[in-house]
C-alpha cells in the first residue's frame, strides 16, 4: 500500500483551520452552556411548578435524543419553524449547546443539592435574601464540586463536535472528510485527523484527572 | 418565679406566648411561653430532641410557627417572607457545626454579612470583620480558610460572623457540642466575655457549669414543653421539678 503523506502537509492550512473552528465550537458551546446549565438546575430546583417543569421536560429531551438527531433536527426544523435561517455554525452551535446545557444542569443540580442546607441557612441567618444565599454561598461551593465533571463534558464535548460535519460545518472532520474526498488519501486524512483530535484530547484528559484529584473529594 | 412579670416591659427582648410548632404529626413545641430580657443571658437546656433547636430555629424563621406568637421588642414576628429577612439581621446565630463559608477566609466569612446585606463599602466590611476577629482572638487568622482552623477557632470566627451584623440579640445553638475538649474552654470564655459587655443572648448548651455561672435564667426544657425555668441557683441547687433533678443527675451534676 502507497502512502502519500504530502497529502497532509499539502492542505496543513485548511487542516489547521479546521482545528481552529473545532476550538471555537468548544469554547462558545460551553461557554453558552455553562450558564444555560446553572439557568436550568435553578429552575429546576425553583418552587414554582411551571419553572421547574419547564427545565425537566428540556433536560429530558435534550439528554435523550441522540445528538445526531439533535443537530440534523436543527438544521431542517429550526428554519421551517422560527422562519430565519442560521448558517450552519450557528445552528451546530445551538444544538451543541442544547444537548451541553442538558448535562450542565443535572450536573449544576447534583451540585448545589450536595452542599448542605445548613451552609444556606447560615446565610439566610445574617440575613441574606434566598438569592444572595445562592449567589454568595451556595453556587461558588457548588461549581467548585462539579468542575471536574464540567471538564469530562468539556473533553466528551471536544469530540462530539466532529458530528456538526453532517450539515457542513468547516470544522476539522469536515475539512479533512472534504480533503478525502477530493484526493481519495482515506487513510491519511484518518491518520491526520486522529492524531489531531488525539493529541488535542490527551492532555484535556490529563487536565481532567488532575481537576479530579485536586478537587473531586474535597469538603 | 414570678421575677419575669415584675418589671417593664421596655426591658423585654424576645417574648414567646404560647409557641406551637409540628412536624407533621409530631409535636415539636407545645405552647412555649419564656422571655429574653435586655443584656440578659438565658440558658436553654434540656434532653436531646425535647425542641431546644426548633425554639431557636422559629425564633429567626428558619422554621415558621403553628401557633401563638414570638415578638421582638414588643413586635410580632412576621411569620415568614421578607420581613423576617429584616428581622433575621437583628439576630446573630451560631451553630453546633460552625456553618463557616468553606471557600471564603476568616475575613471574608465575617465581612460576609455587612458586604451582602448591609452593603457596605468592602474596605468597611473589612474593617469591622478585622476588629471582630481581633475580638474574639484571631486577628492572626484573618487570611486562614476554615479547613485550616480548629474546631474552637471556627467556632470563633462564626461568632464574629453573627456579630458583624450588630445584632440585638445572639441566639447560640449548642456552640461547643461539636468541639474537641481542649477548644471547649476558649469559645465558652469569648461567649463569657460577650455576656460580660451585656449582649443579650439565648443558648441552648449543655455545658451546665457555663450555665450555672453565666445564665440569668435556665429554662429547662422536655418534649417539646418548658417544666422549669428560674434563675440558676434554683434549677441547679434546688430544682422545684423532679424531672429537672434527674436531667441534671444523669447528666451527672452534682449541685
Ligand atoms: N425538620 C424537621 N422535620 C421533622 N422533625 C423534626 C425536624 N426538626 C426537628 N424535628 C424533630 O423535632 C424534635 C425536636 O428537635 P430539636 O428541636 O432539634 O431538639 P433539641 O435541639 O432539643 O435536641 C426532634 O424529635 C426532632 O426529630
Ligand atoms: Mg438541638
Amino acid at each position: 500500500m502507497n502512502l502519500h503523506w504530502s497529502v497532509v502537509w499539502d492542505n496543513a492550512g485548511a487542516l489547521a483551520r479546521g482545528t481552529e473552528l473545532t476550538v471555537l465550537l468548544t469554547v462558545l458551546t460551553m461557554a453558552f452552556a455553562v450558564p444555560g446549565g446553572i439557568l436550568l438546575a435553578l429552575m429546576r430546583l425553583s418552587r414554582s411548578r411551571l419553572l421547574s417543569g419547564a427545565s425537566a421536560s428540556f433536560t429530558e429531551l435534550f439528554r435523550n435524543l441522540p445528538l445526531l438527531l439533535v443537530i440534523y433536527a436543527a438544521y431542517y426544523v429550526l428554519p421551517l419553524a422560527l422562519g430565519v435561517a442560521f448558517s450552519p455554525f450557528a445552528t451546530a452551535l445551538i444544538a451543541l449547546g442544547c444537548n451541553v446545557s442538558a448535562y450542565n444542569g443535572e450536573t449544576f443540580r447534583a451540585g448545589i443539592a450536595s452542599i448542605r442546607k445548613g451552609q444556606s441557612e447560615a446565610a439566610l441567618a445574617l440575613g441574606m435574601s434566598p438569592w444572595q444565599a445562592m449567589r454568595v454561598v451556595v453556587l461558588p461551593q457548588a461549581a467548585r464540586r462539579v468542575l471536574p465533571v464540567l471538564a469530562s463534558t468539556w473533553v466528551s464535548l471536544f469530540k462530539d463536535t466532529s458530528l456538526v460535519s453532517v450539515i457542513s460545518v468547516g470544522e476539522l472532520a469536515y475539512t479533512a472528510m472534504l480533503i478525502r474526498s477530493r484526493t481519495f488519501r482515506v487513510l491519511e486524512m484518518l491518520t491526520a485527523m486522529a492524531v489531531i483530535y488525539w493529541s488535542l484530547g490527551y492532555p484535556q484528559a490529563k487536565l481532567v484527572d488532575w481537576l479530579n484529584r485536586r478537587f473531586g473529594v474535597s469538603e | 418565679m414570678t421575677r419575669q412579670n415584675d418589671e417593664p416591659d421596655a426591658h423585654v427582648v424576645l417574648a414567646y406566648r404560647d409557641v406551637h410548632k409540628q412536624f407533621g404529626d409530631f409535636v415539636a413545641l407545645a405552647g412555649v411561653s419564656m422571655e429574653v430580657r435586655k443584656t440578659e443571658v438565658v440558658c436553654l437546656i434540656g434532653p436531646s430532641g425535647s425542641g431546644k433547636s426548633t425554639l431557636l430555629r422559629c425564633t429567626n424563621g428558619l422554621e415558621s410557627i403553628d401557633g401563638g406568637e414570638i415578638t421582638l421588642d414588643g413586635q410580632v414576628l412576621p411569620r415568614h417572607g421578607r420581613g423576617m429577612r429584616a428581622v433575621r439581621q437583628r439576630m446573630g446565630m451560631v451553630f453546633q457545626n460552625f456553618e463557616l463559608f468553606p471557600h471564603m477566609t476568616a475575613l471574608a466569612n465575617v465581612a460576609s454579612g455587612p458586604l451582602t446585606v448591609l452593603r457596605l463599602p468592602r474596605g468597611e466590611a473589612e474593617a469591622r470583620a478585622s476588629a471582630l476577629l481581633a475580638k474574639v482572638g484571631l486577628a492572626d487568622k484573618a487570611a486562614s480558610y476554615p479547613s485550616n482552623l480548629s474546631g474552637g477557632q471556627q467556632q470563633r470566627v462564626a461568632i464574629a460572623r453573627a456579630l458583624a451584623m450588630q445584632p440585638e440579640v445572639m441566639l447560640f445553638d449548642e456552640p461547643t457540642s461539636a468541639l474537641d475538649p481542649e477548644t471547649i474552654g476558649e469559645v465558652l470564655n469569648v461567649m463569657k466575655a460577650l455576656a460580660e459587655e451585656g449582649m443579650t443572648m439565648l443558648v441552648v448548651t449543655h455545658e451546665m457549669s457555663f450555665a450555672r455561672r453565666v445564665a440569668d435564667h435556665v429554662v429547662v426544657f422536655e418534649r417539646g414543653t418548658i417544666i422549669e425555668q428560674g434563675p440558676p441557683a434554683q434549677i441547679f441547687d434546688a430544682p422545684l421539678v423532679p424531672r429537672t433533678r434527674d436531667f441534671l443527675s444523669h447528666l451527672g451534676w452534682e449541685g
